[in-house]
């Protein structure tokens, strides 16, 4: 009997090594290792949950074999799982938070047959090179929404910490509902958090509060959507189509599609074309947009909001076109001139027309 | 600050405080029977995933609440089954429950992030809601803020006015004489954990099922803040409400004074409410010199005969 | 259940059935974790391999480890000296939020001064940055009576934002896009690696402090009297220190060794100040304290384990796709079966037979 039970018990092992064995000679088939390092849960519907939607897209590619590890903080933990890729005969790995730039640089001095891309920041090298969307065009756009829409000419905006990505998208908010609307202000409340639904929808009724009766958002919750719709007051979205959160209040969203753009990254891997520079691309790519513009803007608004999406597209308007000045009235952007890349990524002030502090 | 927006304030106050007064009420009910539960974190997250599971699946909130404050109950058995049966730390179990607690719900939560389950919606109570200042504050929200208000009276009276309650006391105060006086001190010391973990769940089921959605790391800390809350309470069911508004109205003001367009640096008003509850416990402590733990909170009963 | 079992308290305890009795809790997490993993379509067993794998599979792995469970173990070993007097630290996470702070102001204030100044002048005021933090709690508790786990607790909370202001603030990098960090620090303000291997020289920190807190322990009488007090608050009577001077110590002691793990951080690995620097170590370290039993030796080993967890999951994301919240189930499930397990080294339960 106790025979009969160490047999089975070899034989148990001894299979489960097969089984690693095998599932290994597997992986080694395959082409393409794409490696995603993200800085939140994938769960979280926001920013990382976005990235990983493209991720799922590359995933169904032929030979093209992808991972991630998630909730890695920025510094050395981000260093070591990007060794680790590398390690692993990852031959592409994307990260995406600014601060991975510094831990990127170095593991791919390291790894000079790996593809680095890094998303938000700026530095390059030989094998490594930067991307973003220009998510303030799509901003530009749904703030021409609220900037026609609201009656009480104070908007308010939920936001999550105060870095340029953010600063920069209230800024063009605020720039597109000026456009249309030229008493419009922007009021700005930082929640310090980037998903907690509870929070972010008690910043959003504070706003609702002080008068604000259209809502927009740097938030991955859907809570200040909700908040508006209780109120009866109109709401904008961020990262994808939220209007089932609120399609009453839900007037337009600024969205990410990183789908093509992780698409293309992965052919031009493949076939050699890949250059390492910075990639920022925009809304004519596809990689930013706005979703479809609720019935309850009018036509003619709608139509200029598409209009000047496509200016925005064939590059003859530019979102930060000077005279531009900020809150203290100090001219940032002189007359005829429009904010260069550098400029745009390092912006630490608000425009006028803008409540609040960016700190 | 206009008056309809003090009005709104506090209103936003009793809202946002209402997930953290049913888990600081458990926790309460918890110490008053000696056992020390600091896992009420992770006793919420879990409720706040079973209640919005359960209310996805069967359609209803009322079940979906019920079984968030079973989630809570299930989590506590096991500090009470490392405390009360193994003799174990408890606070070190209940800082291990607050992470088996995270990690499960944020394991098993991931497939509900953005999806959607009925809620309890705002119900404002006839007559009541149209009383003037009290009525918007307090009666123009959900059922599960109404129930929140009978839960501290009734606990009250069930701690002081009936024999079991004041057995559970005694399982805080004096075990020793307790047991000489022929009562379990380890039943009701078990009584005391689930219903507590039973109301640390409801909390949590309150933020999915009556205020926002699932997603992970939903109650943000809002469990620590019930703990501080039990002490800032002195363990009194009644000042517990205090505490858990004051809580509430303190964040929502802080956002109030960004809306308006302060220049404060944000990170410092954050620390507002943390430094109200450092301040209100310093000073509170040194004057109630009556009102301290039970005796034997965290200490436990030796298991041999 | 007591109609079955009697329950009796041993007389002694044996190091063999301790080792036998935190084995038995390790593979009944183990076995739990691998079920878990089964349950979700996981290959269990390759799982854990994986697992292992990731974190001491390899050399760099165990570097990895090492350098990760420095912090760990100077936050553990100070909550350990705050615990021997049943003073409830539970605000390590802040203490070294303050010390990294505390080492950052030093690093940035005085750029020019070469390492062997710069160095021990981070050093010093991460240390007092520390046992401030720790030390108003301690005021607290003594003239006011406010309980530490509640203020330790807020304190957390209020040093990170304080962190944070100052990273988003005052401290920001010029040229860091409008990023929270602080500018990189002087190559005179990072402690260097050690030899040619990936490890720096802040394990030797940790060994020292271990040494000197093991020492301090076992042979000085102020020590032993702290550990007296601690479990017996009626022996503190006889202390030659009166019971407050106890808890200013050992909060300032406490709080100062999390403010050493700050300095490290921030010196060794980050080599400047971010939010992201705070990454819980103040929380495993209590977890790690406890599964030690106080003691500095076997903190290490449990510094180590769950370093090598945190590192391992990497591992198990990679390869199984297998989410991050994994790895606190097993942290969570780990103690609990430890702490229940503790039971049976201090008791013996044997089957009643009928009468």
């Amino acid at each position: 009997m106790r025979k009969w039970i160490t047999g089975a018990g070899f034989a148990l092992v001894l299979s489960m090594i097969f089984w690693c064995g095998t599932a290994s000679a597997e992986e080694a088939a395959k082409e393409l290792k794409v490696g995603f390092v993200y800085v939140s849960p994938v769960g979280d519907a926001g920013w990382s949950y976005a990235h990983d939607q493209g991720r799922l897209v590359i995933d169904e590619m032929e030979g093209v074999e992808t991972a991630y590890v998630e909730k890695v903080p920025e510094g050395p933990d981000a260093e070591r799982v990007m060794l680790n890729m590398a390690r692993k005969d990852f031959d592409l790995v994307f990260a995406t938070s600014f601060g991975y730039m510094d831990p990127m640089l170095k593991v791919a001095q390291r790894f000079p047959d790996v593809t680095f891309m890094h998303c938000s920041g700026f530095k390059t090298a030989d094998n490594m090179g930067n991307y973003f969307g220009r998510m303030y065009q799509a901003r530009y756009l749904t703030g021409m929404v609220a900037g026609a829409m609201t009656e009480s000419n104070v908007l308010g905006f939920v936001a999550a910490f105060p870095i340029p990505e953010v600063i920069r998208g209230i800024n063009a908010f605020a720039l597109g509902a000026q456009a249309v609307n030229p008493d419009a202000t922007v009021r700005v409340v930082w929640t310090k958090t980037w998903y907690d639904p509870a929070t972010e929808k008690e910043a959003a009724k504070s706003l609702l509060d002080i008068g604000a009766d259209v809502i927009a958002q740097h938030q991955d919750s859907p809570g200040p959507q909700e908040a508006a719709q209780e109120q009866g007051v109109y709401s904008i979205g961020y990262n994808t189509d939220m209007r089932a959160f609120a399609p009453k209040a839900h007037l337009v969203a600024a969205v990410w599609n990183w789908a093509p753009f992780y698409t293309e990254m992965v052919k031009q891997v493949r076939n050699g074309t890949w250059e390492p520079k910075a990639y920022w691309y925009g809304i004519e790519k596809g990689i930013v947009d706005i979703s479809t513009i609720n019935d309850i803007v009018p036509q003619e608004i709608q139509k200029q909001v598409l209009e000047r999406k496509g200016e925005i597209v064939e590059e003859k308007f530019h979102v930060f076109s000077g005279p531009i000045r900020d809150q203290k009235g100090k001219e940032r952007i002189a007359e005829g001139k429009t904010a260069t890349d550098p400029e745009m990524l390092g912006m630490d002030w608000f425009v006028e027309g803008v409540v609040g502090t960016t700190e | 600050m206009t008056w309809e927006m003090l009005i709104s304030l506090l209103a936003a106050a009793v809202q946002s405080g209402t997930p953290v007064l049913y888990a600081t009420l458990g926790e309460i009910f918890t110490e008053r029977s000696g056992i020390l539960n600091l896992g009420v974190e992770g006793m919420m997250i879990c409720g706040a995933l079973a209640a919005f599971v359960v209310a996805q699946m069967t359609g209803s909130p009322a079940l979906g609440f019920l079984f968030g404050g079973m989630a809570g109950l299930a989590l506590s058995a096991l500090h009470g089954l490392v405390c009360i049966g193994f003799n174990g730390n408890q606070v070190v179990s209940g800082l291990a429950l607050t992470i088996l607690g995270t990690g499960l719900a944020n394991y098993l939560g991931t497939p509900f992030i953005g999806t959607e389950a009925p809620k309890f919606l705002a119900y404002p109570l006839p007559l009541l809601s149209r009383i003037p200042v009290i009525g918007p504050i307090f009666f123009q929200h959900n059922m599960l803020v109404y129930l929140s208000f009978l839960v501290p009276p009734l606990m009250w009276l069930f701690l002081n006015r009936t024999r079991s309650g004041l057995a559970l006391r005694a399982a805080g105060e004096y075990p020793a004489a307790a047991t000489a006086a022929g009562l379990s001190v380890s039943a009701f010391r078990w009584t005391g954990v689930l219903v507590g973990g039973f109301f640390a769940g409801l909390g949590g089921a309150y933020l999915t099922i009556a205020y926002t959605s699932w997603t992970t790391g939903i109650s943000a800390g809002r469990g620590w803040i019930a703990v501080a809350l039990v002490i800032f309470a002195f363990w009194h069911p009644g000042r517990a409400v205090l505490g858990a508004y004051l809580f509430g109205g303190v964040m929502a003001f802080q956002f109030r004074l960004q809306a308006m367009g302060t220049h404060i640096p944000s990170s410092l008003l954050l620390m507002l409410p943390y430094l109200l509850t450092v301040i209100v416990l310093v000073l509170s402590s040194r004057r109630g010199k009556g009102k301290q733990a039970p005796a034997f909170l965290g200490v436990n009963i030796e298991p041999s005969e | 259940m007591n109609q079955w079992l009697r329950i009796t308290k041993r007389q002694e305890r044996p190091a063999w059935r301790s080792c036998l009795v935190l084995a038995g809790a390790i593979l009944f997490s183990l076995a739990v974790s691998a079920f878990l993993l089964a349950v979700q379509g996981r290959p269990p067993l390759r799982g854990l391999w994986l697992l292992f794998q990731g974190a001491y599979g390899s050399l760099w792995a165990i570097e990895d480890c090492l350098n990760k469970a420095v912090p760990i173990y100077l936050c553990s070993l100070g909550v350990a000296v705050a615990f021997r007097l049943q003073v409830w630290n539970i605000g390590a996470e802040g203490q070294y939020a303050l010390g990294a702070v505390g080492a950052t102001w030093a690093a940035l204030s005085f750029p020019g001064l070469p390492a062997v100044f710069l160095i021990p002048a981070m050093m010093a005021v991460a240390f007092a940055a520390g046992a401030l933090w720790g030390l108003i709690p301690a005021i607290l508790k003594l003239r006011m009576r406010a309980n530490e786990i509640i203020v330790t607790l807020m304190l957390n909370y209020i040093a990170i934002l304080f962190l944070d202001y100052l990273v988003y603030g005052p401290w920001k990098d010029p040229v860091s896009f409008g990023f929270p960090m602080t500018p990189i620090f002087p190559p005179a303000a990072v402690i260097d690696r050690i030899g040619g291997t990936g490890l720096h020289w802040g394990l030797a920190l940790c060994v020292v402090c271990g040494l000197l807190i093991w020492v301090f322990f076992r042979f000085t009488r102020l020590g032993y009297e702290l550990k007296a007090s601690g479990e017996n608050v009626r022996a503190a009577r006889y202390a030659r220190l009166p019971y407050s001077r106890l808890v200013l110590l050992v909060m300032a002691l406490s709080g100062a060794l999390a403010g050493w793990a700050g300095f490290v951080e921030a010196s060794a690995t980050l080599n400047r100040l971010q939010p992201s620097i705070m990454v819980g170590y103040g929380y495993t370290a209590i977890v790690v304290a406890w599964l030690a039993r106080l003691n500095p030796l076997y903190i290490g080993f449990a510094a180590f384990l769950l370093a090598g967890l945190r590192v391992g999951v990497e591992n198990l994301q990679l390869e199984l796709q297998v989410p991050a919240a994994f790895g606190q189930i097993m942290e969570g499930l780990i103690l609990l079966s430890v702490l229940a397990g503790g039971f049976f080294i201090d008791y013996r339960l044997s089957l009643r037979r009928r009468s």
